[in-house]
């Protein structure tokens, strides 16, 4: 049951046979469109006002905003590029590049390879695993300000830390301070958001592995193929789309982070966890730069964007 | 797959399986044993002591009864919100033909790509002027304005397979497109609106950035946590109670619709922000 509706989505995509169904129904539904508009806008209008505000309007201001010089609530000065010149000479944002940087692929690699993994391997045994892999997906069900928390409980430096504690089984008396260690704030936060990263892609993989046709494995074992090879030349290569979309949603998750950061390190110490949609909040809502802050954004808002370029392509091909 | 499953998957799945699951048992083993027993680790059995005391005391301690309240009314009004304003929309974008109708849709869907982060500053600016700060409409705006990007997305989707005849026979029979919307298309496709309605509702669950800049007085609880959490107390078990208490409905509502979740998340993308 579960997997079909998650495969029936890692289908859905333009030249399936679901789309095309779709593009005939579109096809009829032309002649029923004469003279509908009046309650067209009736229906959409709501929608177009909360989007326009919750997201147009802030889109596009704070683009504006970036130009501008802003301290407090003193006038607003037009200062062009100098937000952006500022960022990119200031040590502290170049820093925050990088720590977006490694946070950004470390957390993908780690959730991603190890979700992709797992669903290879449980597609061994679908169903005695299945409630491991519940198990497993239930951390995603978890909130990033709480998994956060239970993180702090794991990596407390006294005698509580679970960590701590575990490494001391063979090196006693070893008490490391993770989240206090620039050091090695930024890979145990990095670890705790994989945490919860995990479950998603897991659950993607799996869906697409279960999609392969059966008849391929029987084919495989007949002609003497190993567990191995199996995961190998089949799985791995076939369950590719899986993981595509696997990659993309935790780029974009890993990118806009924010509750984890700020409840596990607060971006800190002195400001060794800070992502760029960590950077933003700072610099704006908390030494009250908007326009500093708008500009973080930006640089943010393209990372976003480069990132998501085959998205937009294809659903803007296959909007209709 | 073939013949007999081998034992391994199962061994090496659950070794993850209990690995991943040690820091919930962790924070539910902190907010039952005294405060003295887990400072030395709350894995250690060689004392055990059950005890309910900081699950009495955290209601005295923090406000978590009054955000509980405020939690639960901002993520219905939300949820509310998005099922009743996404399926008219999509039915819209779907089956009647208007002026900009794909402009907009391509503006709409692909909007799921912004981050939060982007509303903030312009939002906060707005809210400030208009004097909406810690007023629930500060969130509730966002809330559903950003919901649109992929709740439109999923509903028009589910769309694409239904029976055109069913809507072409109605509008033959002399139904407007509104009543074809109220009568015919809206019942049949409830299970994609509550699909929705279940994503929003986790979503501003769980939401922390927007009601942490633009609520004060009531906060949801994702706020409590990151407050009491700051405060360098060291409350272990009352912390762990109130992150139970964030946790709680939200993980159970998703434990019983994993299935749509696994499915949906893709179109909501990044779901966990």
């Amino acid at each position: 049951m579960q997997e079909t509706v998650a495969s029936r989505t890692v289908d859905a995509r333009p030249g399936s046979p679901a789309r095309s169904g779709g593009e005939q129904s579109n096809r009829l539904a032309t002649r029923l469109r004469m003279g509908d508009w009046p309650a067209a806008w009736l229906l959409i209008t709501p929608v177009l006002i909360l989007f326009g505000i919750a997201v147009v309007f802030p889109l596009i201001d704070t683009i504006r905003l970036s130009f501008f010089d802003i301290k407090g609530l003193a006038k607003p000065k037009f200062i062009g590029v100098g937000n952006y010149v500022k960022l990119f000479t200031d040590p502290a944002f170049r820093n925050t590049l990088l720590t977006t940087l490694t946070f950004t692929i470390s957390t993908t690699i780690i959730s991603v390879g190890l979700g992709w993994m797992l669903a290879m391997v449980s597609a061994f045994a679908p169903r005695q695993t299945l409630p491991f892999r519940v198990m497993i997906f239930a951390a995603f069900g978890i909130s990033e300000a709480v998994a956060g928390y239970m993180w702090i409980g794991i990596l407390r430096p006294d005698a509580g830390g679970l960590l701590n504690a575990v490494i001391g089984l063979v090196q006693p008396g070893f008490a490391q301070p993770w989240l206090g260690d620039p050091r090695t704030a930024l890979w145990v936060l990095i670890i705790a958001a994989s945490w919860g990263g995990v479950g998603l892609p897991l659950m993607l993989c799996f869906a697409s592995v279960q999609s392969i046709p059966k008849t391929l494995f029987e084919a495989a074992y007949i002609d003497g193929a190993n567990h191995w090879q199996v995961m190998r030349n089949i799985m791995m290569p076939l369950s590719l789309p899986g993981v595509r979309v696997a990659v993309f949603i935790n780029l974009l998750g890993a990118l806009r982070a924010f509750d984890i950061i700020y409840i596990l390190t607060g971006g800190g110490p002195v400001r060794s966890t800070e992502t760029v949609g960590y950077f933003m909040y700072r610099e704006s809502m908390t030494q009250f730069k908007l326009g500093y802050g708008a500009a973080a954004t930006v640089v943010l808002l393209v990372a976003v964007l480069v990132v998501s370029i085959p998205a937009i392509i294809q659903r803007t091909a296959g909007a209709r | 797959m073939i013949g007999r499953a081998p034992r391994w998957p199962t061994i090496v799945l659950g070794i993850f399986g209990f690995i991943w699951i040690i820091p919930i048992i962790g924070i539910v083993m902190t907010s039952i044993r005294p405060l003295a027993e887990t400072s030395r680790g709350w894995w250690r059995i060689d004392s055990f002591t059950l005890t309910l005391s900081a699950w009495q005391r955290v209601w005295e301690a923090y406000p978590l009864a009054p955000a509980f309240v405020t939690t639960a009314i901002l993520a219905a009004l939300a949820t509310v919100g998005t099922m009743l304003l996404t399926p008219a929309a999509a039915y819209a974008f779907h089956f009647l033909k208007f002026p900009f109708r794909r402009l907009l849709l391509i503006i709409i869907i692909n909007a799921f790509v912004l981050p939060q982060q982007v509303v903030i500053i312009p939002l906060f600016q707005l809210w400030r002027e208009l004097g909406l700060i810690d007023n629930f409409l500060a969130v509730l705006i966002p809330y559903i304005g950003l919901s649109f990007a992929w709740s439109i997305f999923l509903v028009k989707n589910f769309l694409e397979d239904f029976p055109t005849e069913v809507v072409e026979a109605s509008r033959i029979d002399g139904a407007g497109p509104l009543q074809t919307f109220w009568y015919i298309v809206l019942p049949n496709s409830l299970s994609s609106v509550f699909a929705t309605g279940i994503l929003q509702f986790l979503w501003t669950w769980n939401a922390l950035l927007l009601p942490l800049l633009y609520l004060r007085t009531n906060v949801p609880l994702p706020v409590i946590l990151a407050r009491v959490n700051g405060t360098y107390e060291l409350n272990w078990d009352l912390q762990s109670v109130a992150a139970i208490v964030t946790t709680v409905v939200p993980l159970v509502v998703f434990l019983i619709f994993q299935r749509q979740f696994a499915a949906g998340a893709e179109t909501r993308t990044g779901a966990k922000d």
